[in-house]
């Protein structure tokens, strides 16, 4: 019996009042054609303590990262979200709203949204940010498709982007389904066997619509010539950054050297991984891409009083007004994602974001130091600079290195061969606020131990 | 006032961290990669943050705070079972990348729901993977666009669309690369059989359409559209955006639907949230399901080594289609968001079509009431059905056309005169074939009593004079926002003083 109707037994009466007779009567106009036969082929209803315990039997035979030494990141961060976070995130008043076409009554989340623009705005230092896209890589593929709108008219390399050679294959993926209705040619950016832009093939992308890279990259590798890159393409290509937000901290925010759009994965503030979603995409920009480019804005006005009052602005870009004209066809984002990022960015503060992404780098850096050491384990990409993951090569395949490390408790990485098909033996291990030194010397006597064997087997 | 940006307390005063595992002196980075000047984020204690965030949802409208009859959006109770099941360690703290035998809870729920929408939508298979309503739309055309291509048509470029669709349609379909043609609909929103006809050609790609449609009528012709667009060798798109009104009465493969994207969010009821998260799953028909982005998951029996892992007599594994477009979210989808329709789901389970029954019952006893109450307060010729029926779907249209003419009170004057009833106002000014439109859905959750008070409620709004009407709301924490102002002064981030 469902439980979650109140006017359940009282259909009679309700129906009474409107003329009727039967509930049938209000699905006279379904014709019988294509009417359902009989009830649904569907379990029973089932109360909320049934589904409690059937969730938690099933959800709990999931490993969560937490029962387990975790070095599993690739994109998505196992950081620590502020308890307060939790609670406020459960005001029914936020939580079951909408977006908020009625500002007189929304103000609440209207001026949170400006105010995770403005957090967002200071973070990767651009004027301007949205209220979110679903992930990091729809808000990639967006700002790629934004700036050859912006940018294709005058390019002489037209409707033509170049993308980080790095950049995953699921999240290129994305980005291809959303460029080829735009016909948008991706090209892609060479990068140096250390990992970093290649930045003579750098000039190969001046004149084109766009650039794609990102800070970290996919490989955890912190590139000191991005900074030269806006000066190699030129003012009319645009730079686009993607960040791991918390590396923002201690590294320089991409607006500072010239990124017209920068982007990233919202999740590691704000956001436990939960499984991929929903977690929020990043999207700020510069000036000249405002009105061209997704999503939605919050603007500061004021009521017929003249009193400070928020409301959405800049609607026309939108698919509820310009239809198939819109600048994308987002319409529900992530917003109350994006607050509990604003709620984690204001705890933290300035200084709190750097000690954070300092606790980050220096796990990293203590496992670099660590896995180093081990006999049969290289770093191919040792002399550089890593924020909070990086690639280890492992003798024998990633994926054997890993179903070992998972057979004695631990999440040991990311099998690079996913990605790089030519990369068999590299395994990327993740480092966060939440990796205890014991945690990285256990990996490391269990890494030394499989090499070892692996030596001998060999 | 509480604004975030005026609190600049000690530094670190939000939550103390531990220290790093390594001293800050020991990170190395060269001057390029330093970030020169920090974030003027503010700096603000627990304390203050708590209450700083408490006041805002105070001036925050959902739900919880009162009657949501916002049309299209399907703005239903959101159990709270279903929040304390997205805590859970097995959801919030799981990775994608993780292997198949550490999500075997995970796999078997997606399988489960995959199972259910496949079901209630006539669909031969389901993907979990689109995170919106207008992603799924995206994603479905997407694999059309693919299912033609195969097959040599690339002639179909076009796709049709009525005039009365929500936005996302043609603007899914144009990132895609297609044209767009719209075709008018008749005086009472239904389809337009003659005009359909008239542009259905070997160009087109795809019909997408919404049934009940955006005036929440159910397209009786709906079988007849179909069969023009299959004579062409198009596809149809059903948008889900509707879902809630037919649950167990009919299902798009039943009216000729090849492709279906589902609001999970609206019908199964993860919490909007302000504007988000949503989920968007989409089902095709065999014909299309080699095109699907994964990953899909599906059953098969369990290896030797898995049995240890195992939590049902099959194995639940990820599957990639052969021709699939790929992906266009990174992950596996809104997982939290899926976790939590399942749980829905789960409260009705084969009792779905009860909710779809008192969607419906809600919508025309609403209907109903609203007519009969202000005919009785004598105001009932400010008021027009958005279209002749008998009856509606889960949602209902009216005009305030009359209202306009007579007494110059526009949808918008009476939308704001219920907030000053404690109401959130219906969806105004959409579909567009309605002039003063507004489009009610009340939802199987609000009770009998609460229709009854909202129906008086209007009738009183309608006696309320323009002037004082046009100056309304006056209650709420601000009063009517001037959004040209916003546009034409924009002021996007706070501005600081050193700027």
């Amino acid at each position: 019996m469902v439980d979650q109707l109140p006017n359940l037994g009282r259909e009679a009466e309700m129906l009474a009042i409107m003329g009727m007779s039967s509930i049938e009567d209000l699905f006279a106009d379904v014709p019988d054609e294509v009417r359902m036969k009989g009830p649904l082929p569907l379990r029973d209803a089932q109360s909320e303590e049934e589904i409690i315990a059937d969730a938690r039997r099933l959800l709990g035979s999931n490993v969560a990262l937490g029962e387990r030494v975790s070095f599993l990141g690739a994109g998505l961060y196992r950081n620590y979200v502020p308890a307060a976070v939790f609670q406020l995130i459960t005001r029914g008043e936020f939580l079951t709203s909408y977006t908020p076409y009625q500002p007189e009554v929304s103000q609440g989340m209207l001026q949170a949204m400006w105010e995770f623009q403005t957090l967002i705005s200071e973070l990767v230092g651009l004027p301007i940010a949205n209220l979110s896209l679903y992930d990091g890589s729809t808000a990639a593929a967006e700002a790629i498709t934004c700036c050859v709108r912006v940018h294709t008219r005058k390019a002489t390399q037209k409707d033509t982007v170049y993308v980080s050679e790095l950049t995953p294959p699921d999240r290129m993926s994305v980005v291809e389904n959303y460029c080829q209705g735009a016909e948008i040619k991706i090209r892609l950016l060479r990068h140096n066997p250390d990992g970093t832009v290649n930045l003579s093939s750098a000039k190969d992308a001046a004149g084109s619509c766009g650039v794609y890279v990102e800070q970290p990259n996919p490989i955890g590798i912190l590139d000191g010539g991005l900074p030269l890159l806006k000066e190699i393409i030129g003012e009319h290509t645009a730079l686009i950054v993607a960040v791991q937000p918390i590396s923002l901290g201690l590294v320089e925010a991409p607006g500072a050297y010239g990124a017209d759009i920068v982007v990233g994965e919202g999740q590691p503030l704000g956001s436990p991984i939960t499984g991929g979603g929903p977690i929020y995409g990043i999207f700020a920009c510069s000036q000249p891409y405002l009105r061209l480019m997704p999503g939605r804005i919050v603007g500061r006005s004021i009521d017929v009083d003249g009193k400070e009052a928020f409301c959405l602005t800049l609607s026309t870009r939108e698919q509820h007004i310009r239809r198939h004209r819109a600048t994308s066809n987002i319409c529900t984002n992530e917003t109350l994602i994006a607050l509990m990022g604003a709620m984690h960015m204001s705890l933290l503060g300035p200084e709190g974001l750097h000690d954070l992404a300092v606790r980050n780098m220096a796990a990293c850096t203590l496992g670099k130091q660590k896995l180093a050491s081990i006999e049969g384990i290289h770093l191919p990409h040792a002399s550089s600079h890593h924020f909070q993951e990086f690639v280890i090569e492992v003798p024998g395949t990633a994926s054997d290195c890993l179903a070992y490390l998972d057979s004695v408790g631990i999440v040991g990485g990311f099998d690079v061969h996913r990605w790089y098909a030519d990369r068999p033996n590299w395994l990327l291990v993740s480092f966060t606020d939440q990796t205890q030194a014991n945690q990285i010397e256990l990996l490391a006597e269990h890494l030394e131990v499989w090499a070892a064997d692996q030596g001998v087997t060999a | 006032m509480s604004h975030l940006f005026d609190h600049h307390g000690a530094p670190g005063q939000g939550y103390a961290q531990p220290a790093p595992i390594l001293p800050a002196s020991s990170l190395v980075l060269p001057d390029s990669l330093i970030r020169k000047s920090a974030p003027r984020w503010p700096r603000i204690s627990e304390p203050e943050m708590v209450r700083h965030y408490t006041w805002l949802s105070k001036r925050n409208f959902g739900i919880d705070t009162g009657f949501y009859p916002l049309g299209s959006c399907t703005m239903k109770h959101n159990p709270r079972v279903n929040e304390v099941i997205a805590q859970i360690p097995g959801i919030a703290d799981i990775h994608p990348h993780q292997p198949e035998h550490h999500l075997q809870g995970l796999l078997s729920i997606y399988h489960e729901m995959q199972h259910m929408l496949e079901i209630v939508a006539g669909m031969d298979q389901v993907t979990l993977q689109p995170v919106a309503g207008a992603q799924g739309e995206f994603t479905a055309v997407r694999c059309v666009q693919e299912y033609f291509r195969l097959r040599g048509e690339d002639q179909r470029t076009k796709v049709i669309v009525p005039d009365s669709a929500h936005g996302t349609n043609p603007a899914s379909a144009a990132m895609c690369g297609f044209e767009i043609v719209e075709i008018p609909s008749r005086i009472d929103g239904r389809i337009d059989l003659d005009a359909l006809r008239a542009v259905a050609d070997e160009t087109t790609a795809v019909m997408m359409i919404t049934n009940p449609n955006t005036l929440g009528l159910f397209e009786a012709d709906i079988l007849e559209a179909s069969a023009i667009v299959h004579n062409v060798g198009g596809q149809m798109y059903y948008d889900g955006a509707n879902f809630n009104a037919i649950l167990g009465i009919t299902s798009p493969g039943l009216m000729g639907f090849d492709a279906v994207h589902f609001n999970l969010h609206k019908t199964f009821s993860q919490p909007h949230g302000g504007g988000g998260p949503g989920s968007g799953p989409i089902g095709v028909k065999a014909h299309l399901a080699d095109f699907l982005p994964g990953p899909i998951v599906k059953k098969r029996p369990i290896l030797a080594d898995e049995a240890k892992h195992a939590i049902d007599d099959m194995w639940f594994g990820w599957y990639e289609p052969t021709h699939s477009i790929g992906k266009v979210q990174q992950w596996h989808g809104n997982a939290g968001a899926i976790i939590r329709c399942w749980a829905y789901y789960r409260r009705y389970g084969n009792g779905l079509t009860t909710m779809s029954q008192h969607a419906v019952l809600n919508a025309n006893y609403l209907r109903h009431v609203l007519h009969r109450e202000a005919k009785a307060a004598g105001v009932g010729d400010m008021i027009v059905d958005g279209a002749e029926t008998d009856v509606a779907k889960h949602e209902f249209t009216i005009s305030l056309g009359p209202a306009k003419e007579s007494h110059g009170i526009s949808a918008m004057d009476v939308a704001k005169g219920l907030l000053d009833m404690g109401y959130m106002a219906p969806t105004v000014y959409f579909p567009l074939v309605v002039p003063e439109c507004m489009m009610i859905e009340p939802t199987e959750t609000e009770s009998k009593e609460t229709l009854d008070t909202f129906a008086r409620d209007f009738a009183k709004v309608l006696q309320v004079d323009a002037e004082t009407l046009h100056a309304a709301p006056i209650t709420t924490p601000v009063r009517r926002v001037d959004e040209v102002y916003a546009a034409r002064n924009l002021c996007l981030r706070h501005p600081y003083d050193d700027d």
